[in-house]
């Protein structure tokens, strides 16, 4: 049965439409502080994206592996990417000029689940997790899914990406931890003030993603999760990146347990077999 | 010397009784089985390619965080995450056919016995045409303390092995140690049909804004053009003391990275890293290995292994 899995999703993973195209930086500008949003001239890729898929960036410069980031919105030939800058590759990103050609493989990544027309949708971002989400809620519009998202960050300095999904007519509800924007309190809070959703998206640090994923499991809720991890290969070869789920969870390793193995879970690459998963193929506890 | 035309270049390659059609090969743990690369380069342009190390019991590996980029390198420590030879020989050994190029097997173990038993059941797997002896995992032993960090554990590995199987026997060889020479020597002594060098250089990072280290398992194997001038000399300097091939790697990007260890007395180069950035690597290193060999006026790029060695202690091709 592990197989049949296996080798099932081997074939869908190849017939995923992936380029390997010589992009140009095409804008860039500073969203927030140290927040900074890129796009790049990339017409296969930006003809390919869905919701929560990322692009590897080989940029000039000795850097031994490509910087993996989370597309952001896709339109035309154009796409972008949000991100913070934190190492050298996304610094020299930020302050790349336009027109820099740049190197790209994409669109990686699997993407969430789109419910059937006339079902609630909730999606609950925090703070850079804001990404996978315009595109999904421009399909989830398109597929005349009610939606409603859910916006939180630290502060409201931090707050990244309200404007863009207003924009394509989204009702985004933000909250902030220190009440400088929206209601005071966590995007979790802002959970209990409505009827619960057939579909919960979730992305955001990983103390809210825990959260958020432990209560809709809790309340039988689906809900699906875009999670994070550092990159090394971007391509599902090198196992760097990996995240505990459930054993006979399919997008696992399906590997067997070994006799002397004492923790009973599985392990799935977040670069090829994610970055979206069923809250309740993840393990927490690990 | 005149300029040979590309075309009259012999591109080949032997690892002992094994033929490459050319001297490119994958390093381990970078490539699987080459599907997920297959979707965006010739997965065919390598000489061959190297499976993750399997053995003999599953593995699920180190926790994480296992990877971190370090400047022109990357660190990592997954810890051998494998499905245990059973498991490989039910699913994955039937897909080897599917490779579009020859396979290079790779072992790992935690004692003699481990390595024979693995070793010998991977003899004989569609498109298998060597067995690589991880004999230097940086990431899985006590102390970074592996099999070849000395000669008499390298041999008996390579012994126990060479016993069981057919195949050609690669030890791959680390270069956490103070001499390589001795080491190479004792492989070559208990039969190795080639040796492979260098492994990842041990290393750690530490997170400055959580005071700890950066890496589940704390320390890591450090990869990458970081690397690379530590693996050339590894490589000269086994070259000087073993007769056998050697496949030399260590953060080859280029054609001329890989004309170094070829020059240094390699006889086939492996890339690891470099497919992460560069999904097409292999077909421009083999492509520049040919054109080295038309610039200098051979007939083959053999003939180029090992010619800035004066102390090349192997076989020299003309």
């Amino acid at each position: 049965m592990a197989r049949e899995r296996d080798a099932k999703r081997e074939i869908e993973m190849a017939q995923r439409p992936l380029a390997h195209e010589n992009a140009m930086i095409t804008r860039r500008e500073c969203v927030a502080p140290g927040f900074w949003c890129v796009g790049f001239r990339a017409p296969r890729i930006a003809g390919a994206v869905r919701a929560a898929q990322y692009v590897a960036i080989d940029q000039p410069g000795r850097f031994a592996v490509r910087l993996p980031l989370g597309i952001w919105t896709a339109e035309g030939d154009e796409i972008t990417v949000l991100f913070r800058e934190w190492g050298e590759r996304t610094a020299q990103l930020a302050h790349s000029d336009i027109g820099t050609a740049v190197d790209l493989i994409g669109p990686l990544g699997n993407d969430f689940t789109i419910p059937a027309r006339g079902a609630r949708a909730t999606i609950v971002a925090g703070g850079l997790g804001v990404v996978p989400f315009w595109l999904l809620g421009k399909r989830l519009l398109a597929a005349d899914v009610q939606t409603r998202v859910v916006l939180g960050a630290r502060t409201a300095a931090l707050l990244v990406g309200a404007a863009e999904l207003r924009a394509l007519g989204l009702n985004v509800e933000l909250c902030t931890d220190d009440g400088t924007a929206g209601t005071r309190g966590s995007v979790l809070d802002a959970l209990d003030s409505e009827p619960p959703a057939d579909i919960v998206y979730g992305c955001g640090p990983p103390n809210m993603l825990r959260a958020l994923s432990k209560r809709c499991v809790a309340a039988n809720m689906p809900c699906e999760i875009s999670m994070e991890e550092t990159f090394g290969c971007s391509m599902g070869t090198c196992w760097g990146c990996v995240v505990p789920v459930r054993r006979g969870a399919k997008q696992g390793s399906g590997y067997p347990k070994a006799h002397a193995e004492s923790r009973d879970f599985d392990y799935s690459r977040v670069c090829f077999d994610g970055t979206v998963y069923a809250a309740a193929d993840l393990v927490w506890s690990a | 010397m005149t300029e040979l035309a590309r075309e009259r270049i012999d591109p080949t390659t032997r690892i002992g009784k094994s033929e490459l059609k050319n001297f490119v090969i994958a390093a381990s743990g970078c490539y699987n089985r080459g599907a997920e690369f297959g979707r965006v380069t010739d997965v065919s342009a390598y000489g061959a390619i190297t499976l993750k190390s399997v053995t003999l019991q599953p593995r699920l590996g180190n926790g994480m965080p296992r990877v971190l980029p370090a400047p022109a390198g990357l660190l990592n420590a997954i810890g051998l995450q494998g499905p245990g030879i059973e498991h490989f020989l039910a699913h994955d050994a039937p897909h080897l056919r599917e490779v579009q190029t020859a396979v290079i097997a790779s072992v790992a173990g935690f004692s003699v016995a481990e390595f024979a038993e693995v070793a010998a059941r991977m003899d004989g797997l569609p498109n298998v045409v060597a067995i690589e002896l991880d004999v230097s995992c940086p990431n899985v032993d006590r102390e970074g303390e592996c099999f070849a960090a000395n000669p008499e554990s390298t041999a008996d590995v390579v012994r126990a092995v060479k016993a069981r199987v057919r195949l050609p026997v690669i030890a791959k060889l680390t270069p956490n140690v103070t001499d390589v020479k001795p080491i190479a020597r004792a492989a070559e002594s208990a039969g190795a049909d080639a040796i492979s060098l260098i492994n990842a250089v041990r290393g750690m990072a530490i997170d400055v804004a959580r005071s700890q280290p950066w890496l589940a398992n704390v320390s890591g194997g450090l990869t990458g053009p970081a690397i690379r001038p530590i693996a050339v000399l590894a490589v000269w300097e086994a070259a000087q003391a073993v007769r056998i091939p050697i496949i030399g790697m260590g953060g080859i990007e280029t054609g001329r990275d890989a004309l170094e260890f070829v020059l240094a007395g390699a006889s086939a180069v492996a890339i690891g890293t470099a497919n992460f950035r560069n999904p097409d690597v292999a077909a421009l290193v083999a492509d520049a290995l040919v054109d080295a060999a038309a610039e200098r006026g051979l007939t083959s790029v053999r003939a180029l292994v090992g010619s800035a060695n004066p102390s090349f202690a192997g076989e020299r091709s003309h």
